[in-house]
């Protein structure tokens, strides 16, 4: 997806001058906002395809400003930041963040993070499952629509694409690896933490006691599965 | 005081004249300038000793009375101008007046000493309450201490006073007049318990103590207070000691959580800024090296890309260091699998063991470890970074866990080189590098001693065993869960 708009959210003047050179060359277009005001401002305005995000910002942080985008908008958000604690990189990902690449990167690595950010789920639902219904969940892939006792839910399309891929796989255990490779890209494999925090909002989500899961398992040292339920 | 002391007894002298002279005026007026019956004489000598007797006191009274009984027997009782008496009546009514005269005497003199403890007593009660005022407030125990020297001698109008710390040893004394209680009595009497009043040398020393803590003690100098007085003085002082030290010690742990917190904001504030511009220069270095060049472009950019990230490492460690100094390091415990923690490292380093043969020696029954994921991941990987960087590549790695008493052992073996005896004493020192690798493997020096700060802010503790020539063992020991494990 060339010539995509990419929002850089920097307070450092000399990070959004390299950011904007790498990505105008590599053929995006660039805005830049140097606080999580007028990154909210640009986000209306400009209308990212994705946005790349810094958390230390003085004013609004970047974990609010995360949020508020995250808030009524499925756009991607990368964050980028010199904190690589696990507490922050979870912070980060339950704010909304899609993806979290901690300062300082290769460039290579941030291009592919963003390429696989932007490409759209495949929808290759020949392959997949139509949809899944029991008493109290429905899914229809086609629609894009999830169905909790009655009442429709909204999943981000990380928390949609993976439950697809766990009931795609009709009740086998799904690896860490190959969820994250399919829902985040080629690239990914060991962030098993972000799956830890999307498949606990999904769980929260469809689960009628998140805290004992009856649709979303995990399995412990490889990785989770969905339970269609005995009748 | 000492000129009081030496007049006392003229002035006594003076007072008995005085009253025998009242006493000689009142018969000298009703014998020869108003003649009056002897009941009238006799009443009116009560009314001189009773007034005596409070005014001056019981012996002066006394002295008066007898006076009086000789100089109604003499000029007013029949044979008059004579000291006998004829008429027993006169015998009983003599007797009746002097014991009428000498009770009274007692009792007014006894109302007059409880009226005077009455004022004195209101009168300590209100000092001690100008002290308590002062005591409350003082800041600092030290500011305390020699505030409660100096309002003592104010208040209570006592010479010179003195005030013995006995938790820091300090004697606060208000002049050199002190010296005649010597520190050894003070620091006695603190420790006894027990108050010292000496009359002769005017001194009196109480000690300090807030229930059964002892505080200290406090010495006084011509002191005329009352035990009572002195007791709830010492009490007073206990709790206003007490109250400094604890304001003392909010204060110093405040101090030290602010100046925990200005050092995390500080080592923060680095840690961006540092990688900030490192940022800069490895987004535009790589974003350069991604497009094809000439081999020496290439290889310039490469060296510059090495060297931002090695820049990048040393900027981690000398950081993460700086953090376990500043024993900002509060490892977030939990119940963990240490057979977790090891899957997880050995995942997260899957590349760098490529070609290594890892085996795992972990006991199923092993309890799970009270420790911080993230920091004993950090452990063993710095452990797995030193095996692997000084053994030859292709030698296999052993992973072993065991528990011992209530600690579980980690420990990495590798068949490396080796280090030898005098080294391993010093491989956990910060920046020790190991002196036939210093020039050749990569490293800040740094890797031990983190582990080793990881490993003791969790209360356990690192070490090396090896043999020169046959291998290295690094090891080290984390408490056990010991709680109920909740699922």
């Amino acid at each position: 997806m060339s010539g995509a708009k990419i929002l850089v959210v920097d307070d450092e003047p000399q990070i959004r001058r390299m950011m904007r050179a790498t990505l105008t060359s590599s053929g995006y277009q660039v805005d830049e906002a140097k606080t999580g005001e007028e990154a909210l401002e640009k986000f209306r305005a400009f209308l990212p395809d994705l946005v790349l995000l810094d958390l230390n910002m003085p004013g609004m942080g970047g974990l609010e400003a995360c949020r508020s985008m995250r808030d009524g908008s499925e756009v991607p958000i990368i964050i980028l930041t010199v904190r690589n604690t696990e507490r922050e990189k979870v912070e980060a990902l339950d704010a909304g963040a899609d993806d979290y690449v901690s300062k300082p990167f290769g460039m290579q690595e941030l291009m592919a993070r963003i390429r696989a950010a932007l490409r759209r789920a495949p929808s290759s639902l020949q392959s997949g499952p139509q949809g899944f219904a029991s008493d109290d969940l429905e899914i229809d892939f086609a629609q894009r629509r999830v169905r909790v006792r009655e009442k429709t839910v909204r999943l981000t399309p990380k928390e949609f694409e993976l439950l697809r891929h766990l009931v795609a796989r009709g009740g086998k255990p799904v690896p860490h690896r190959e969820l994250l490779q399919a829902v985040w890209g080629p690239d990914y494999g060991d962030e098993t933490d972000y799956l830890r925090v999307f498949i606990n909002h999904l769980r929260k989500k469809i689960e009628p006691d998140p805290s004992r899961p009856k649709y979303v398992l995990t399995e412990p040292w490889l990785g989770y599965r969905f339970a269609i339920p005995e009748e | 005081m000492i000129t009081e002391r030496v007049s006392q007894p003229l002035r006594v002298t003076f007072r008995l004249l005085g009253s025998v002279a009242l006493v000689a005026a009142v018969i000298f007026v009703y014998y020869r300038i108003v003649p009056v019956n002897s009941l009238t004489v006799a009443l009116t000598l009560v009314l001189a000793i009773l007034g005596i007797a409070t005014w001056w006191g019981f012996t002066e009274s006394i002295a008066a009375a007898i006076a009086a009984v000789l100089g109604l027997n003499y000029f007013f009782l029949p044979p008059i101008g004579e000291f006998t008496i004829t008429d027993p009546e006169n015998w009983v009514a003599l007797a009746v007046f002097l014991v009428t005269a000498i009770t009274a005497s007692e009792l007014s003199v006894r109302a007059r000493r409880r009226a005077a403890e009455a004022i004195a007593r209101s009168r300590e009660v209100e000092r001690l309450y100008m002290l308590g005022q002062v005591l409350l407030l003082s800041g600092s125990v030290r500011t305390a201490a020699r505030e409660i020297v100096n309002s003592i001698i104010r208040t209570f109008e006592i010479p010179a006073a003195v005030f013995f710390d006995q938790s820091n040893h300090e004697f606060f004394r208000s002049d050199e007049r002190t010296t005649s209680i010597p520190d050894e009595q003070l620091q006695r009497i603190a420790e006894i318990g027990e108050p010292l009043i000496d009359q002769d040398q005017q001194i009196a020393i109480v000690p300090v103590r807030l229930g059964g803590l002892a505080i200290g003690s406090l010495g006084f100098t011509g002191c005329t207070l009352s035990t009572a007085a002195l007791n709830a003085l010492a009490n007073l002082v206990a709790i206003g000691i007490e109250r400094a030290r604890s304001i003392d010690e909010a204060n110093k742990a405040e101090a030290a959580r602010q100046s925990e917190v200005l050092k995390a904001t500080l080592l923060d504030a680095l840690a961006h800024d540092l990688k900030t511009p490192l940022t800069s220069i490895k987004g535009a270095v790589t974003h350069m090296l991604a497009k094809p060049r000439d081999a020496e472009e290439q290889e310039l950019l490469t060296i510059a890309n090495e060297e931002a990230d090695r820049l990048n490492r040393i900027v981690v460690e000398v950081l993460e260091m700086a953090r376990i100094e500043a024993s900002k390091l509060h490892p977030d415990r939990a119940p963990h699998n240490i057979e977790d923690i090891v899957q997880a490292t050995l995942k997260a380093h899957e590349e760098s063991l490529k070609g290594r043969k890892v085996a795992l020696q972990i006991p199923e029954s092993l309890p799970p470890a009270d420790v911080d994921f993230e920091f004993i991941q950090q452990v063993l990987k710095q452990l797995l970074d030193n095996s692997l960087k000084y053994s030859r590549a292709g030698t296999p790695l052993t992973i072993a866990t065991e528990l011992a008493g209530e600690r579980i052992v980690i420990s990495v073996a590798d068949q490396g080189r080796g280090i030898s005896i005098a080294e391993q004493h010093k491989i956990f020192d910060k920046f020790y590098r190991g002196l036939a690798w210093r020039d050749n493997v990569p490293g800040t020096g740094l890797g031990l001693s983190i582990a080793k700060g990881i490993v003791e802010a969790h209360g356990g503790k690192i070490w090396v065993s090896s043999e020169p020539g046959k291998g290295t063992v690094f090891s080290f020991a984390v408490p056990m869960f010991k709680g109920e494990l909740v699922r």
